[in-house]
């Protein structure tokens, strides 16, 4: 029941997932209200490459320190210009409000150098409503 | 009587006929939002060499090349390196490196090359080349081997 209203307290704000492909990660902003201790951003990471990659998604504070969130699934592999909704429920940890970043990461091509790990961070915004 | 009954029709008829019937008009309205976006795409990896006094082990060195990552984004966002983090060095290499990764950009937006974060703020393409040097000072020097480190480069 509780997992319900936090998935309809996300679900229900205005974060339009339209995910079309060649995006990394949609959306990039959201403000989410939540009755509940935690609030919930479904996000969609995308591979603008055509081949596969394993990506992993990870919620940060805005000192980029780790926050202990639930995301659904964290690590996967993801078809060539293919996108897959990922669930982020974050919790608030005592607070009445929380900024996050939610980013996926690209895991880097193997065997060179300077390897460059790409990062599309989303900022979101949870209020919490009694 | 039915004098007056067919002038008053003929009379309605005829003020019927002036008449067309009117038109009915509406508007249809279209919103769109656009969010934010932004994705990267990594071109190729960099290639360092050392330098002749083996103190700097750079992607700006003679022989080295810089990353290459392509940006697509509606403007909006902010694009950075991290710190690097993660490197393997030599076994032999025990002294202390100072790893300062940099990006600078041209096509879309045209950005300098820098360190610290910058706003995208132009819609389009952005070709991103990502350096990275590594240094040691003192009588420190860059030993033989394989050495390989890690940028991060975020667009939020």
């Amino acid at each position: 029941m509780r997992t319900i209203a936090i998935l309809a307290a996300g679900l229900t704000t205005a974060l339009s997932p339209v995910a079309a492909t060649s995006q990394s990660m949609t959306p990039m902003r959201g403000e989410v209200r939540s009755f509940t201790d935690a609030f919930a951003v479904r996000v969609f990471p995308g591979n603008p490459y055509n081949q596969r990659i394993r990506v992993e998604v990870h919620v940060y504070d805005q000192n980029f320190e780790p926050v202990a969130a639930k995301i659904t699934p964290s690590a996967f592999l993801l078809a060539g210009q293919a996108s897959r909704p990922v669930l982020v429920v974050v919790p608030f940890d005592g607070a009445n409000e929380r900024k996050v970043r939610i980013c996926t990461e690209s895991i880097p091509f193997p065997s060179e150098q300077t390897q460059i790990r790409a990062q599309i961070c989303g900022k979101f915004f949870g209020h919490r409503r009694f | 009587m039915k004098f007056l009954r067919a002038a008053t029709a003929a009379g309605l008829l005829a003020a019927c006929t002036g008449h067309q019937a009117s038109a009915a008009t509406g508007n249809v309205l279209f919103n769109g939002t656009i969010t934010a976006t932004c994705t990267i795409t990594v071109n190729s990896n960099g290639t360092m060499t050392v330098s002749s006094n083996l103190q700097s082990l750079s992607s700006h060195n003679a022989g080295g090349s810089a990353g290459s990552a392509q940006v697509d984004t509606t403007g909006g966002v902010q694009l950075s390196v991290d710190p690097v983090t993660t490197t393997t060095v030599p076994t032999s290499d025990v002294t202390a490196t100072t790893w300062t990764p940099t990006f600078a950009t041209t096509g879309a937006q045209t950005i300098a090359e820098t360190g610290t974060a910058t706003a995208l703020t132009v819609p389009g393409t952005s070709t991103v080349a990502v350096n990275l040097a590594g240094t040691k000072s003192g009588t420190n020097r860059f030993s033989a081997g394989n050495y390989q480190a890690t940028v991060t480069l975020r667009c939020e």
